[in-house]
């Protein structure tokens, strides 16, 4: 069986013009990127639209993609651009507000009512205060701990230094302790 | 991770997101509609590529594929230090330079205005333009000549790293922007015409470049020069 090729052999692919070679990297990567743009843009329609556009751009400037370099923060890198910019031209200044699922996900235990009540509570309480984090820290958390992505990609997608991410973060998680009544751990 | 980062993680798992769309097929078709040379910012780009070797490697086995070991980017170009440097024609003073126009004709021929070195009372500027997008001008420095080459960069991110070897490739700052200096070994040139087709027209090159950008172009100053003399010569480029 044919091993799955990594994502240097699919750039090296790509910048011959594998178009397919491209297609399996859009497909393995759209998701984070589409999450990201959503945080960025605020909009669905504009996520896409980001996402999209950002591939078609990355494909264009594999020249110019560092060999061995890591593909993930290059290209969350080049689509959070577009998000930005389409939020930017359609003059959104209202922040994204987060919310959380209201149904339980398929293979969660089924807790008592009062823990879930409580676990419920103090979501909530965490998810508001998120919520009311300046943008650039709101931004900051969602990324790194809400998408997962590291430090690296947090900062190609922030259009930041990681060292700008380290301290975002810090001042914003001491801010939520501060907001939830939490001592430094 | 502490306890909150772990209570934040475990939010993120649960937030109420959008569904991913699949783009792939769209990507795919804008792609198609739209190969990916010529497209339309590419067609007003140049990009230069420095192949930058250390020369004893280089003799040592001219006939291996060369085999990039390091990559050094600015604004529209790419050093890359290999272990054998591609073909090479030698070049001598003007020659492969372009067409000689007035500076007047020459930023109409390229689009942009050019950057350049005040000039001795009562000269006129000499401008070669080469594919109607890569500016060259002869300057001098302490009697000896150096060429300026300019050329409209595309707006990419700027990678750097630094690499040892004969040929040295050094960050350095022009005017508050990024720059990079090479000096020391021979290394070649190569460079992407106007319809973006990249074109094998390599030349070998002896002398010392500084590489800087400036409002959006990418110039580059080739010679015998010391550091020191070619970033005053950039400095004083405007």
């Amino acid at each position: 069986m044919d091993r799955p090729l990594d994502d240097a052999e699919l750039v090296e692919r790509a910048k011959r013009g594998d178009l397919r070679a491209w297609e399996t990297v859009v497909r393995e990567y759209q998701g984070i990127a589409f999450r990201t743009a959503y945080l960025l843009s605020g909009s669905a329609a504009d996520a896409e639209e980001a996402a999209q556009d950002g591939f078609v751009k990355a494909y264009r400037a594999l020249g110019r993609f560092r060999r061995g370099a890591p593909l993930r923060p290059w290209l969350l890198r080049i689509v959070a651009n577009e998000a930005r910019n389409s939020r930017r031209s359609a003059g959104r200044r209202e922040q994204l507000a987060l919310r959380a699922a209201a149904a339980d996900r398929p293979g969660d235990a089924v807790p008592s009512p009062e823990a879930a009540l409580l676990a419920g509570e103090s979501k909530t309480r965490l998810l508001e205060a998120v919520n009311r984090l300046s943008e650039e820290h709101r931004l900051a958390i969602a990324c790194r701990y809400f998408l997962e992505l590291s430090e690296d990609e947090t900062a190609a997608a922030l259009g930041v230094r990681r060292g700008t991410v380290k301290s975002r973060l810090a001042r914003a998680l001491a801010r939520l302790r501060e907001e939830l009544g939490e001592e430094e751990p | 991770m502490s306890e909150l980062e772990s209570r934040l993680t475990e939010l993120g798992r649960e937030l109420e997101l959008p569904p991913a769309p699949d783009v792939a097929p769209a990507v795919l078709a804008g792609l198609e509609r739209a190969p990916r040379r010529p497209s339309p910012w590419r067609l007003a780009v140049v990009a230069v590529a420095i192949v930058a070797i250390a020369i004893g490697a280089a003799f040592a086995v001219p006939q291996a594929r060369s085999t990039i070991l390091r990559w050094f980017h600015l604004r529209g170009v790419t050093v890359e230090r290999v272990q054998t440097l591609p073909r090479a024609v030698e070049r001598s003073s003007a020659a492969g330079l372009g067409r000689p126009l007035s500076r007047k004709d020459a930023e109409r021929v390229v689009g942009f205005r050019l950057a350049l070195p005040p000039l001795p009372r009562g000269e006129s500027q000499v401008v070669y333009v080469l594919d109607d997008a890569l500016a060259t001008v002869l300057v001098k420095s302490e009697g000896r000549p150096a060429m300026l080459s300019e050329f409209r960069a595309p707006g990419f991110d700027v990678f750097k790293k630094s690499a040892a070897g004969k040929t040295v490739i050094e960050s350095v700052q022009v005017n508050g922007r990024e720059g990079l200096w090479l000096e020391g070994g021979p290394h070649t040139l190569t460079y992407i015409d106007r319809s973006g087709r990249f074109r094998e027209r390599t030349v070998l090159i002896h002398g010392n470049v500084l590489f800087w950008e400036r409002d959006g172009l990418t110039l580059r100053l080739e010679g015998h020069l010391t550091k020191r003399e070619a970033l005053e010569i950039a400095r004083n480029t405007r």
